[in-house]
């Protein structure tokens, strides 16, 4: 009777991992946990302040493990985003501060070579076959090369432009904050009311309502909670809102269009999506033209950031196994067909809080690397785990 | 109908060819009693021709009604008609009442939802979810490469049966197996290969499994009766 019950809950707790908000519940724990350890040991990490710089300092790593995550899902890898990221910042600084060029057609020029030098590894993994790793690996020399020689010889440049700073230096009005989070309530209740609705009408399947509610409140609480501690230090800071914004049009690409079914087939068997008639090889270049984009998204918001671009900040800095890290403890698989944008975000988080954590109690750059490898580690086991018991049929 | 013959005997070869993964040296392909070129899997797939392989080409990550409609979603129309197509909504509401609808129309009882994962489904679950995407409205030949042969009893039940509920429907089946007791009871004709050669087309109801054990093994039935 007992093991009845406990292979029940057990069986609702595995069923509840399988659905795309179960997903996020280990690097949640893991991030509370992380939160509640430098909450309790370090006074200054749980305040106002603290947080807002947290979300500022996994803005740029959150870019790029978006973008990383995308070529996860078809079960490739992309170790060059994190140079590619500096040689579009460095473009971007050098057409603004050496040629005077109006930075918005300066970010423009930096996302299509972010696109294109992407796209052409793409073009290479997928037509002539050549593993993703040895490409990108090869595009990681390639562009921290390309990053120095526009750079020139001083090896840096300083980012003055208003427009430029201003992504990372301007934050909403609370009021604006506070509405902000009320719509994209609204807009999740009334989506899950509707969907609802509809599977209702069609007579199909029914999520209990406790867990669609529940879903509701949990988001609002998210949301309302994140604006709050914000709007009490200097506000929501715009590039949160931006990244937020292209993470859901990521989301929505990934899990609910043809291509993003096409990007999870192709991650979880590419000879079946081969054989339905998936032109894997079309998929597999949008997946690097996608990164390619978030990895110059990520550059222009670093150079925001640091006000300056330099080798250091981008191609010869941790950013590269961060970004990887970050969507790897977000729970999506490095074997390709598992994996979640938002799940990426939070990963960023995760690593974020950590490095805060561990600036804030004094630790030695030895101790900061040392236990974000042990945390890599882990969540990498997490998912050879899960991937081991997936594979095993029902009866 | 059933293609039988020993191994080496020229049945996946056909079966490839009918698919367009081959093309014949020779001869010719009628379907419905009109000449037609097969010359790629596009072409087999524009005529209707449909085959389940052997490997099942299911995609374990995605749930049942994803893979029932891979490749080939069913997306929203209204404003959506503004994206190319790959970025438009798929119509997921749609995707699960079809799902639901060829589900039962196979009666894959014990599949208690469509929307678990296939990875969790046993092996007889999965050949029905292969066979189910098979059938579509516009299905003119459904190609079935030894779809027991990798399966327990139980399993290879359930599969017979989806199979038998098939050939009810009065789709039209190619069943590829080596099992002449699978054969006898799912076919109404009986092909044999032998050497890459059509050696007996035989009706079931007038046949039984040694004289076909005799064409497959090119033996000669009155002098096995004699000895």
């Amino acid at each position: 009777m007992r093991t009845e019950a406990e292979s029940g809950v057990r069986a609702r707790l595995h069923a509840l991992r399988e659905t795309r908000f179960g997903s996020f519940i280990p690097v949640l724990l893991a991030l509370a946990a992380i939160w509640i350890y430098f909450g309790a040991t370090e006074p200054a990490f749980l305040s106002p302040r603290n947080f807002y710089f947290l979300f500022m300092q996994s803005a740029v790593v959150g870019t790029l493990a978006v973008g990383v995550t995308v070529v996860l899902l078809i079960g490739d890898i992309d170790l060059s985003v994190a140079a590619a990221s500096g040689v579009c910042a460095a473009l971007m600084a050098v057409l603004i501060a050496n040629f005077g060029i109006a930075s918005p057609i300066a970010c423009l020029a930096a996302i299509a070579l972010g696109v294109g030098l992407s796209s052409a590894q793409g073009l290479l993994v997928a037509f002539v076959g050549i593993p993703s790793f040895v490409v990108t690996l090869a595009g990681l020399l390639g562009f921290q090369g390309l990053m120095l020689k526009i750079l020139g010889i001083q090896g840096a440049l300083n980012m003055r432009d208003p427009l430029v700073r201003g992504l990372t230096t301007f934050t909403l009005p609370p009021a604006a904050g506070w509405a902000a989070a009320a719509a994209c309530t609204a807009a999740f209740g009334y989506i899950a009311f509707r969907r609802h609705r509809k599977r209702q009408a069609l007579e199909l399947e029914l999520d209990p309502v406790y867990a669609s509610v529940g879903k509701v409140a949990f988001f609002a609480l998210l949301v309302f909670s994140s604006v709050g501690v914000l709007n009490a230090y200097r506000g929501v800071p715009l590039v949160v809102v931006i990244l937020l914004g292209l993470t859901a049009l990521l989301a929505w690409i990934t899990t609910s269009t043809p291509f993003g079914r096409a990007l999870f087939a192709v991650g979880g068997n590419s000879e079946s999506a081969r054989r339905v008639g998936i032109s894997v090889k079309g998929v597999r270049v949008s997946a690097f033209a996608i990164v390619g984009l978030m990895a110059a998204i990520g550059g222009i918001v670093g150079a925001s950031r640091y006000a300056s671009v330099s080798f250091n900040a981008f191609a010869g800095g941790p950013l590269l196994l961060e970004a990887i890290g970050a969507a790897v403890i977000g729970g999506t698989s490095l074997f390709g067909g598992r994996g979640s944008v938002w799940n990426a975000l939070l990963g960023a988080l995760v690593i974020g809080s950590l490095g805060n954590g561990l600036d804030l109690s004094g630790a030695s750059a030895a101790d900061k690397l040392m236990v974000s490898g042990a945390i890599l580690l882990i969540a990498v086991s997490i998912d050879a785990a899960s991937r081991a018991n997936v594979g095993r049929p029902a009866d | 109908m059933a293609l039988v013959g020993d191994n080496g005997a020229g049945k996946s070869t056909l079966m490839k060819i009918l698919a367009g993964a081959d093309v014949s040296d020779a001869g010719a392909i009628s379907l419905d009693g009109r000449e037609v070129a097969v010359n790629s899997p596009l072409d087999a797939s524009a005529l209707g021709i449909r085959i389940v392989f052997q490997d099942l080409a299911l995609c374990e990550n995605l749930d049942v009604s994803a893979n029932l409609f891979l490749g080939n979603e069913p997306v929203v129309s209204g404003w959506a008609r503004m994206l190319p197509r790959p970025l438009r909504p798929l119509d997921e509401f749609e995707m699960e009442r079809q799902a639901l609808k060829a589900i039962d129309k196979l009666q894959v009882r014990t599949l208690s939802s469509v929307r678990s994962n296939v990875s969790v489904l046993s092996g007889g679950q999965r050949q029905a979810i292969a066979i189910a995407r098979a059938v579509r409205e516009d299905s003119t030949l459904v190609l079935l490469d030894e779809p027991t042969a990798a399966l327990g009893v139980a399993q290879t039940r359930q599969v017979l049966d989806v199979v038998k509920r098939l050939r009810d429907t009065g789709q039209a089946v190619v069943y590829v197996s080596h099992n002449l007791g699978d054969v006898f009871e799912v076919s109404d004709r009986i092909t044999v290969l032998r050497h890459g050669r059509n050696v007996a087309v035989l009706e079931r109801e007038k046949t039984d499994p040694d004289e076909v054990v005799v064409w497959i093994t090119g033996g000669q039935r009155d002098k096995s009766v004699a000895n």
